[in-house]
């Protein structure tokens, strides 16, 4: 059953791999002139990346039941709520609404 | 308490539950909500981060040159690292390998060890120049009036991602005890599955810090 | 979804009346009361606490109004004044509601109404206990240690510069969080995993699934408050600057921090009371309930909303036009969910077979009071109204007639419809209903009042006022002592029925068809000693009560090693 679910070595060696392999690129992108908002977007989508792998291969969610998934999306959607509505404030704290204007 | 688990042929499943299958079952969503709680925790710090950096970008550009991108990227290899092992500890326990199991666990906590280590070095060599938390900040380096806001932000992160990293060296000795004492088997290893969660997510932090506070050129 | 397999005999187990053994005298000694696992004995302790706090909180409010008979000083200074309602919000909020209907009554009927012989994690459960109570600590050396004068929100810059014992407050809520969280996670997996065989989602009562939501938002929402208390605490000990504009910092961004927790908060102080009162309306109109799925996912619905609409506390408070318009615009779809709820407990009743009960006395008083508290958050909840009405005694009377009217009310509901299965016992029905009158005229005498003296113009949290609110504050403060008086009359009738000897309860006196009637009262130590099967929606009042009461044959509820496969194959629903 899917709770018992043991990992193959092919995949949990081949899951590290990848991650240093994603690190040593991260690391390389950051010496690279890339102008600025697509240096934050390529750090932040390898992260994505290695975090995926993290989770769908180390932390078994491929195999496992699809609550857990969920629980892993939900948290990432209620963060995601969080950040984006208190941008809304913090970056337009100077810019007048414009029915008032 | 008395007449629990008295008849029962797998030791380890408790009086409410039907079998080891939901047991098992449970004990990983509970863990996964617990994870969930752990995302939003620091996702507050994260808000902070994104908040301050878009208020001053030039401020994070000149303050992340003061950290060592070599140091950092090691340790997110340690960190990978420690992520595999308990991934083969787990897999140890699951295959009944009891002193395989108790091994894996010590290579992740040594892991975890290296990673305290190199954060010691990073910390003390700040702490050496001034740069310091909030109104304790004396370094003078960076020309920015809210130069200090950077740092407090780093150490919050780094400081309470390292709280965590020390709780899972705890866990994990916890584990290598009652692995030992072979407690953990083929048919019960739950404890060592869950606690493998949590390192997981500790490695899961670490991969987005490392890039949003030691690689912003 | 479970299907009862065809080599399973399923049959009628008829529930004792009077049993000798049940969980109240299954250990004895104060031991067996602090340690147990057993999440009805943790229920009533939380039940305990929660009442203690309950009357601490009361007390403080008394207090307060006797201090607001006259415009200036009656009996207390400012300074204490403003420890006194510091005190009364921060006990009423975090030591009373929020764990109120969940981790009492909540603890205590959850497994039971699953069929389950416990939650899924007893021993956390246990523990989640203990934290509160440690927490509990913490706020009563605050209190000791001269208590805290920032008001219940503990806004910076404030709070990290008053020297009062914001620290340790802040860390006893702290710690009440991780209590908080632990509830949380335990009520969704055992939901998830424990339900009893034939048990699906669309026959849970529907006081589980307003838990279910509440438990959601508590698991989503309190690790913020975690880290918000953590930085204001960061913040006054080492000076960290992330909310101290002198240090780079924005104290507007606590606001948002704290208000990402504490509004979807107000939704873990009210939804769980929403289950209550479905469960007593259906109950006492003998009569399925009118649009189960509506209420079920209207629950899901307002917990999601719930996470949108934090701004609209911070209206006045700087933060940029265009998020105040939207937090406004947001706001109103609260209502929407909640009128949808209110729509559908009316038409249960309609053409039903009303019993008034004093259960469904609370649940018709919380019905009256609610919706006024509902409507004049919509009115709070309009931009050009608010910036009018902030932080007067509007926006008091508003909170008091959501918390108070709504939630406490249903509470009391909830206490009066489970009492009997608790303990066993029924309490004198007159009395009750005497209270209940009281209760009602007293809440309303002090509240409406507020409504009025806010939408004149007076501020909340101010010790004088001039001499024209005096009329209208007197007459809140005499209705302040008529609650006193009526939760008096409450705590003593129900004390006496702990103590007599001739009323003793059925085992299903309401007639109810949820599985936790279907049991000893008061229960058995493991609930069931059978394993409960269900065939029918919990509101089924049309179908036979013996059609409610099944259980696997030859189970003893404990699967034991001959019958473990039995209700494996029925227990493979997860």
């Amino acid at each position: 059953m899917s709770g018992h679910h043991i990992i193959s070595l092919k995949y949990l060696l081949g899951a590290a791999t990848a991650l240093v392999v994603l690190t040593i690129i991260t690391v390389g992108a950051s010496f690279i002139e890339i102008p600025r908002p697509f240096d934050l977007i390529v750090a932040l989508s390898l992260a994505f990346g290695k975090a995926t792998v993290v989770a769908a291969i180390f932390m078994g969610l491929i195999w496992d039941k699809k609550i857990n998934t969920m629980a892993l999306l939900f948290s990432l959607l209620f963060f995601i709520i969080m950040i984006g509505i208190t941008l809304l404030d913090t970056l337009y704290r100077d810019v007048p609404f414009w029915i008032y204007s | 308490m008395a007449n629990q688990n008295a008849t029962h042929g797998e030791s380890h499943v408790a009086h409410h539950f039907v079998d080891s299958e939901q047991q098992l079952d449970s004990s990983k969503l509970g863990m996964w909500l617990f994870l969930v709680t752990e995302v939003l925790f620091f996702g507050g710090l994260f808000v902070a981060y994104i908040v301050y950096r878009a208020w001053n970008p030039e401020l994070f550009y000149m303050s992340a040159k003061e950290l060592s991108t070599t140091l950092g990227a090691i340790n997110t290899v340690v960190l990978i690292g420690s992520s595999l092992t308990i991934a083969l500890a787990v897999r140890a326990a699951q295959l009944n390998q009891r002193a395989l199991l108790s091994r894996y666990l010590i290579v992740t906590i040594l892991l975890a060890c290296v990673f305290l280590v190199i954060k010691y070095f990073e910390y003390t060599s700040k702490f050496a120049v001034g740069i310091l938390p909030g109104e304790f900040y004396t370094y003078e380096g960076i020309d920015h009036p809210g130069a200090p806001i950077f740092f407090s932000i780093y150490y919050m992160m780094t400081g309470l991602h390292g709280l965590h990293v020390i709780i899972g060296i705890g866990l994990m000795v916890y584990l290598v005890v009652k692995a030992r004492a072979g407690t953990y088997t083929a048919a019960y290893y739950t404890p060592v599955e869950v606690t493998a969660l949590y390192w997981h997510l500790v490695d899961l932090i670490w991969i987005f810090l490392f890039p949003l506070l030691y690689l912003i050129e | 979804m479970a299907a009862a397999s065809k080599d399973l005999k399923i049959r009628e187990f008829p529930v004792e009346e009077n049993p000798t053994e049940h969980y109240l005298n299954a250990g004895k000694g104060l031991k067996s009361w602090l340690f147990t696992v057993d999440h009805k004995r943790i229920g009533l302790m939380y039940l305990a606490s929660i009442i203690l706090f309950f009357f601490v909180g009361g007390m403080l409010a008394l207090a307060l109004r006797i201090e607001l008979w006259e415009p200036a000083r009656t009996f207390m200074d400012a300074d204490t004044y403003n420890r006194v309602f510091t005190l009364h919000g921060a006990i009423m909020v975090f030591l009373f509601i929020i764990p109120s209907i969940p981790a009492a009554l909540g603890n205590f009927f959850l497994p039971m109404m699953l069929g389950a012989k416990d939650v899924a994690f007893p021993r956390l459960n246990l523990l989640s206990f203990w934290i509160y109570s440690i927490g509990a600590l913490f706020t009563l050396y605050s209190i000791a240690y001269g208590g805290v004068d920032t008001g219940w929100t503990f806004y910076t810059p404030y709070s990290t510069s008053t020297g009062t014992a914001v620290i340790s407050m802040t860390l006893g809520v702290f710690i009440m969080g991780f209590s908080s969280i632990l509830t949380g996670i335990n009520f969704i997996v055992t939901i998830h995993k424990m339900r009893a065989p034939g048990q699906t989602w669309g026959k849970l009562p529907l006081f589980l699934w307003s838990l279910y939501a509440t438990s959601i938002i508590q698991v989503l929402a309190t690790p913020n408050l975690a880290i918000t208390f953590l930085l204001l605490i960061l913040e006054s000990t080492l000076g960290v600057g992330i909310f101290d504009p002198a240090l780079g910092g924005d104290p507007v961004l606590y606001q948002h921090f704290f208000w990402f927790y504490s509004h979807p908060a107000v939704y873990i102080m009210i939804v769980p009371a929403f289950g209550i009162i479905s469960e007593v309306i259906s109950t006492f109109s003998k009569k399925t309930i009118f649009g189960y799925w509506l209420i079920a996912l209207s629950s899901l619905a307002i917990a999601f909303i719930g996470f949108l609409v934090w701004g609209h506390h911070m209206f006045v408070s700087g933060q940029s036009e265009l998020s105040t318009v939207i937090f406004s615009f947001l706001t109103f779809f609260v209502g929407i969910p909640t009128g949808i709820k209110i729509l559908n407990w009316i038409a249960t009743m309609y053409k039903g077979s009303i019993d008034l009960k004093t259960p469904m006395i609370y649940a018709l008083m919380f019905l009256f009071l609610f919706s006024i508290g509902g409507f004049t958050g919509i009115m709070l909840g309009a931009l050009s109204v608010n910036v009018h009405l902030h932080d007067t005694y509007y926006v008091v009377a508003h909170f008091h007639y959501v918390m108070m009217g709504g939630t406490v009310f249903a509470f009391l509901a909830g206490i009066h419809y489970w009492w009997p299965k608790m303990t066993g016992k029924m309490y004198n029905e007159l009395w009750a209903k005497i209270a209940s009158v009281i209760l009602f005229i007293g809440f309303n005498v002090t509240f409406l009042p507020q409504f009025v003296m806010g939408s004149q113009g007076m501020p909340r949290r101010y010790y004088s006022y001039i001499e024209q609110f005096q009329t209208l504050h007197q007459t809140s403060t005499v209705g302040s002592w008529i609650l006193g008086v009526g939760f008096i009359i409450v705590g003593i009738y129900l004390a006496i029925s702990l103590f007599s000897k001739n009323n003793r309860a059925s085992s299903n006196p309401w007639g109810a068809r949820a599985l936790e009637w279907m049991t000893t009262s008061p229960p058995a130590h493991h609930n069931f000693n059978h394993t409960p099967v269900v065939l029918h929606n919990p509101y089924d009042f049309h179908k036979p009560i013996s059609e409610f009461r099944l259980g696997i044959d030859g189970s003893d509820g404990h699967h034991s090693s001959e019958d473990v496969s039995t209700p494996k194959e029925v227990g493979d629903k997860v």
